[in-house]
C-alpha cells in the first residue's frame, strides 16, 4: 500500500502508519519509563534510609551485647526490627524494575517492526530507496536508526538498574548507596540526545508541531 | 484631642505618603516571603546535587559492581553538574526578583525621606512626635520605615554574597549553602515588620 501524496492532512496508511504509530509508542514507552523511573527513585531512597537505621541499630546491638558481656545483667527489649519494611520495599523495587524490563522488551518490538519496514522498501526500491520521504526529510532508515539508539540508551540504563537493585539493600558504604540512588535517578546514559531524537520523531511524523 | 493635621496641610499630604508607603511595605513583605519560599525548595536542591557530586568523587566506581558500565563516572558527573547549573540558572531569576522588592521598598521609603526634607519647616519636632491612639507619631513611623528597608537591603546583600561565594571546585562549600541560607533569616527582624505594619493599621485604614 502507498502512501498519498495529497498533502501531510490526508490518511497515512501502510509504511507510513507503522511509523507513525511507532512514533506514538516510543512517546508512550518513555512516558510510563519515566513514571517507573520517579516511582523506583522514591522506593530506592527508602531501601537506603532503612538500610542505615538497621545499620545504625545493629551496630547498638552490637554494644549492647558487649555491655551485656561485660556486665552480668538482665537482657533489655530488642530495637525495632525494619526487616520487614525494608523487604517490602525490595519487593516494590523488584516489581518496578520488572515493569521497566518489560517497556524495552516494547522497545525492542519497535525497532524490529522498523527494520521490518526498512527490508521492504528495500526490496520495492532496491537500493536507492524511496523517492520522496514518507514524511517530512527523513529516509526510512533515519527512523530505524534513532529507533535503535533509543532501544541502546534504555536497554544500558536498565541494566545499570537491575545491577543497582541487586546491590542497594546490602550495601554499607553510605557514598556508594548515595551513588547507586544518583545513578537511578539521574539516568547517566538517558542524556540530552535522547530527549532531542524523540522530539524530532515526533515533529517528523506529525505528531508535534512546529 | 485636636487634629493637628486640620491646621497643616502639609501634614495631612505626608500622612497620605506615609500610609502609601505602609501599604506597599506590606505588599512587598508578602511577595519578598513568598520568593524566599521559592527558594528554599531550590536551595535544597543544590545541597542534595552537592552532596551526590561529593559521594562520586569519593567512591572509586572501578572498584564496585558498577565498574562495567562504560564512562559511568563522567557521565553521572555530567548530569549533576548540569542539574546544578539549571539549579543556579533559577535562583538567580529568584535574586532578580528579590532585588525588585528591595528597590521598590529602597525607592519608597527614600521618597518620604525627601519629602520630610521638603516639607521640614511645617513639620517641626513637637508635630513630629505628637502621636495619638490610632496614629503613631512621625518620627516613629519614619524610623520603622528605615528598618525595614535596611533590613531588606542586607537581606538581599548577604544573600547575593553567599550564592556568589560558591566556587565550581568547592564541594563542601556548596554542601553547606542551604544550612547558611536559611541561617540569614531572622525570624526576630521579620516579626518586627509584621508588628510595624500591625502597628500602624489604624492610621493606614483613617481618612
Amino acid at each position: 500500500m502507498e502512501v498519498t501524496h495529497q498533502g501531510r492532512k490526508s490518511a497515512v496508511t501502510g509504511s507510513a502508519r507503522k511509523i507513525k504509530d511507532n512514533a506514538a509508542d516510543w512517546h508512550n514507552l518513555i512516558l510510563k519509563w519515566d513514571k517507573l523511573n520517579d516511582e523506583g527513585s522514591a522506593v530506592a531512597n527508602k531501601i537506603v534510609n532503612l538500610g542505615l537505621i538497621k545499620q545504625d541499630s545493629q551496630r547498638e546491638q552490637h554494644m549492647v551485647m558487649e555491655d551485656l558481656a561485660s556486665a552480668s545483667s538482665l537482657i533489655i527489649g530488642r530495637p525495632p526490627d525494619h526487616s520487614r519494611e525494608l523487604e517490602e520495599e525490595c519487593i516494590k523495587l523488584v516489581t518496578i524494575v520488572d515493569n521497566m524490563t518489560r517497556v524495552v522488551s516494547k522497545m525492542a518490538k519497535l525497532v524490529s517492526s522498523e527494520r521490518g519496514v526498512v527490508e521492504l522498501e528495500t526490496f520495492q526500491y532496491r537500493a536507492e530507496g524511496r523517492p520522496p520521504p514518507l514524511f517530512l526529510t527523513w529516509t526510512t532508515a533515519q527512523f530505524a536508526e534513532l529507533s535503535s539508539k533509543l532501544y541502546e540508551a534504555f536497554s544500558i540504563e536498565l541494566s545499570l538498574k537491575k545491577a543497582i537493585l541487586q546491590e542497594l539493600a546490602h550495601t554499607t558504604n553510605s557514598d556508594l548507596c548515595l551513588v547507586y540512588l544518583s545513578c537511578w535517578l539521574h539516568q547517566p546514559y538517558i542524556d540530552h540526545d535522547i530527549k532531542l531524537l524523540q522530539e524530532g520523531l515526533l515533529l517528523e511524523t506529525g505528531h508535534r508541531t512546529l | 484631642m485636636l487634629d493637628v493635621s486640620m491646621s497643616n496641610p502639609a501634614l495631612l499630604s505626608f500622612q497620605q505618603v506615609l500610609k502609601k508607603c505602609f501599604q506597599s511595605l506590606e505588599s512587598n513583605q508578602n511577595e519578598w516571603n513568598s520568593i524566599l519560599a521559592e527558594c528554599t525548595s531550590l536551595v535544597t536542591s543544590l545541597g542534595n546535587s552537592a552532596e551526590q557530586l561529593r559521594a562520586l568523587s569519593t567512591v572509586e566506581i572501578s572498584n564496585t559492581p558498577l565498574s562495567t558500565f562504560p564512562d559511568l563516572q563522567e557521565r553521572l558527573q555530567f548530569k549533576l553538574i548540569q542539574a546544578v547549573d539549571l539549579v543556579l540558572g533559577k535562583l538567580n531569576e529568584k535574586m532578580s526578583a528579590l532585588k525588585l522588592v528591595r528597590d521598590s521598598i529602597s525607592k519608597q521609603v527614600w521618597s518620604a525621606f525627601q519629602l520630610y526634607e521638603q516639607y521640614s519647616d511645617s513639620l517641626d519636632l513637637a508635630t513630629c512626635t505628637q502621636r495619638s491612639a490610632t496614629a503613631p507619631s512621625i518620627s516613629d513611623m519614619l524610623e520603622w520605615l528605615q528598618d525595614a528597608e535596611r533590613y531588606y537591603r542586607q537581606q538581599f546583600l548577604r544573600r547575593k554574597s553567599l550564592l556568589q561565594s560558591m566556587r565550581p571546585n568547592d564541594l563542601s562549600l556548596l554542601e553547606s549553602v542551604p544550612k547558611r541560607w536559611e541561617a540569614l533569616y531572622s525570624t526576630s527582624k521579620d516579626e518586627s515588620i509584621s508588628e510595624t505594619l500591625f502597628k500602624v493599621s489604624f492610621f493606614v485604614e483613617s481618612q
